[in-house]
């Protein structure tokens, strides 16, 4: 009996939890189209979910890319098929690896400080603060982390993409000697519009998805269990927030990817 | 709306869940003085203070402050209302990731056109009403205790409020700033001629700084009056409270026994 | 607030009425540093001002920072004691140059 009832109120509380985040959408939707329009703290956002995830997308997407070369190398030799390495290498990337290897990275780099800053802004009143002074801490603090996600995850994939292809020109053509006409060559023909488009789309969710979860997480934190236990509760909601998100991306990458 | 009393609060009942924090309370705040709310821990002072700034919503009864009822007002009064008062909280609640200086003009820079030049003289000016002119390019975690409660103050006062709310200005300093910082708020009512509600739990500054005091217990308002009154009560909790005697609890037998062996109703629960 | 600038021959005397709140006081500002700009002395009369808050204090400030760096007389004549609490508090009633009559600003001119 106790056990269906624990389970019953953390299904209730997790149900809860996912009304509050969607809500939350709604509310910042509303707030953004109301004046006044400040672009600073949105490039502020920009700059630090996008600008200093660089590094970790530029290394992971090299080093994904390299991987990706030696497995499709290794296999398409089988095959005598390594002309096609560009091709299998540009689609993996583009339409899968891309936007989940970078929405993964930004929920570990950015999602977190997200979810733990506005935590920490909550249990100390200064969300509270906000209030009081006449500033909607929605529009104030969340909207700016929404819209920053929103427009740095797509870029970021971008970045991941290419690098990621030359990852997998180094170790076909470099180290393995696919001739380089038909590593680039044969990725430009196999490439097509809707790939891309996959790709993008992808990342817009996700991008939207990571910020939205984080945020709502350490911005509702007073309304969970982990709103009374002050340093200790943010820890709990951040890595809460950082399962949670992943889990988001990869089942909406499939939900996706079945859909378009 | 009568010029006497800055805040009027009729029969408010405020529940967390199904827990009753506040039975029933009517104070009135009256206007160009400093009002202190004391109680012990649990007494529901914190509770009280964030209905008046409209942080938490009454479960019944009225808060009119300066003549909105802001249980009722709509969101957009309520904004209206916020920019006529400041808040100093406990902890400072500074911005972190902004300057002292950038903390105080926040308000300004948010609800008005003023010029950068006006701005900065208004915010020194501020800095320099609390002692802090030097600090005004320090982060708010290179501030000490006092420092960040006097830079909360001055962003408390940015906008020249009618009314300034000040949770714990003494709690977890040492006497001689606290003193100061007494010192200070009464300097802000005769200046600025500012309604002033102090919640605390500190004796020592209370009859320095109250012109009137209210006394909470148990959720309930015990006795509110001036601090001549308050000396006078013989109500045991009033005289407890002031000598500092640790609470009496009236025991009843068969209740505690039955909370100590655990067979306690959850309906027991006020 | 109101305000109506009064050229004399020596000075100009911006004389203020009513409240003076973050509302007004840009335009305060703008009145006290365009005169400035004429090269004349200032002398701003607050007897019929009824409150005065940090925004237009800030902007006295700033014109009697202004009229300093240029070697201009900015006096503050017949303030009220409310008014002068409220500068007391930051010091600056020892800042200003306070008048009680016209006549005491022509002289320390004419000195």
């Amino acid at each position: 009996m106790k056990t269906v009832e624990s389970l019953g109120s953390s299904l209730l509380a997790s149900l809860e939890q996912t009304g509050r985040t969607f809500l939350l959408l709604l509310i910042i939707a509303y707030r953004i189209v109301q004046p006044p329009y400040n672009l600073y703290p949105i490039v502020r956002q920009i700059y630090f979910i996008g600008a200093r995830s660089l590094g970790v997308i530029v290394i992971s997407g090299v080093t994904i890319g390299m991987v990706l070369g030696l497995q499709f190398y290794n296999t398409l030799e089988r095959f005598g098929s390594v002309d096609i390495l560009g091709s299998a290498v540009a689609l993996s990337v583009l339409r899968e690896l891309g936007p989940v290897m970078t929405a993964l990275m930004v929920v570990g780099r950015a999602g977190s400080a997200i979810c733990a800053e506005l935590g920490i802004m909550r249990i100390s009143e200064q969300v509270d603060a906000l209030e009081c002074m006449a500033i909607n801490p929605d529009k104030f603090l969340v909207a700016p982390k929404l819209l920053a996600g929103i427009i740095s995850v797509p870029l970021l994939t971008c970045v991941f993409s290419v690098v990621a292809i030359f990852g997998g020109y180094f170790v076909g053509v470099v180290l393995f000697g696919v001739s380089e006409g038909s590593y680039l060559n044969g990725m430009i023909d196999a490439v097509v519009w809707s790939d891309v488009r996959l790709g993008l789309v992808k990342s817009l969710i996700f991008g939207l998805l990571v910020t939205l979860i984080c945020c709502s997480k350490g911005f509702y934190i007073h309304l969970t269990k982990s709103g009374s236990l002050g340093a200790e509760g943010v820890s709990y909601v951040t890595t809460d927030a950082v399962v949670i998100s992943s889990i988001a991306v990869l089942f909406s990458d499939f939900l996706i990817g079945a859909i378009l | 709306m009568t010029q006497e009393t800055a805040i009027e609060i009729r029969d408010l009942v405020v529940e967390y869940g199904n827990r009753r924090i506040l039975n029933s309370i009517d104070l009135d705040i009256p206007l160009g003085q400093i009002s202190v709310i004391m109680g012990g821990s649990g007494a529901g002072k914190s509770t009280l203070l964030r209905s008046m700034l409209g942080l938490k919503k009454p479960t019944s009864g009225a808060i009119r402050m300066l003549g909105t009822d802001i249980c009722t007002a709509s969101p957009g009064q309520l904004q209206e209302f916020r920019k006529q008062m400041g808040v100093a909280f406990q902890g400072g609640a500074l911005f972190t990731s902004m300057t002292v200086g950038e903390n105080i003009q926040l308000p300004l820079r948010q609800h008005t056109r003023l010029d950068e030049n006006t701005i900065q003289i208004m915010t020194r000016i501020k800095l320099d009403m609390v002692n802090m002119l030097p600090h005004e390019h320090l982060m708010p975690s290179e501030l000490s205790g006092g420092m960040t409660k006097r830079a909360a103050l001055a962003r408390a006062i940015i906008m020249d409020p009618k009314l300034l709310f000040f949770d714990e200005p003494s709690a977890g300093l040492d006497p001689i700033t606290s003193a100061e910082l007494d010192e200070l708020i009464i300097k802000l009512k005769q200046s600025m001629n500012m309604t002033i509600v102090v919640v605390t739990h500190e004796l020592e500054s209370v009859f320095k700084i109250a012109d009137r005091i209210a006394i909470l217990g148990d959720g309930g308002l015990i006795l509110a009056g001036t601090p001549e009154e308050i000396r006078a009560s013989d109500d045991p909790r009033v005289v407890g409270l002031l000598n500092r005697t640790p609470r009496q609890v009236n025991v009843d037998v068969d209740q505690h026994l039955r909370r100590l062996s655990g067979l306690q109703e959850a309906s027991d629960k006020k | 607030m109101k305000h109506e600038l009064v050229n004399k021959p020596d000075f100009d005397v911006l004389v203020l009425s009513g409240d003076i709140d973050l509302h007004h006081s840009p335009t305060l500002r703008e009145r006290i540093l365009s005169s400035l700009k004429g090269g004349r002395p200032l002398l701003i009369d607050m007897q019929e001002v009824s409150y005065i808050d940090s925004s237009g204090i800030a902007s006295l400030v700033e014109g009697f920072q202004t009229a300093k760096s240029s070697n201009l007389h900015f006096g503050l004549l017949s303030i009220s004691s409310p008014t002068l609490q409220v500068l007391a508090i930051t010091r600056l009633d020892k800042i200003f140059s306070l008048y009680e009559t016209e006549d005491s600003f022509i002289e320390i001119l004419e000195l």
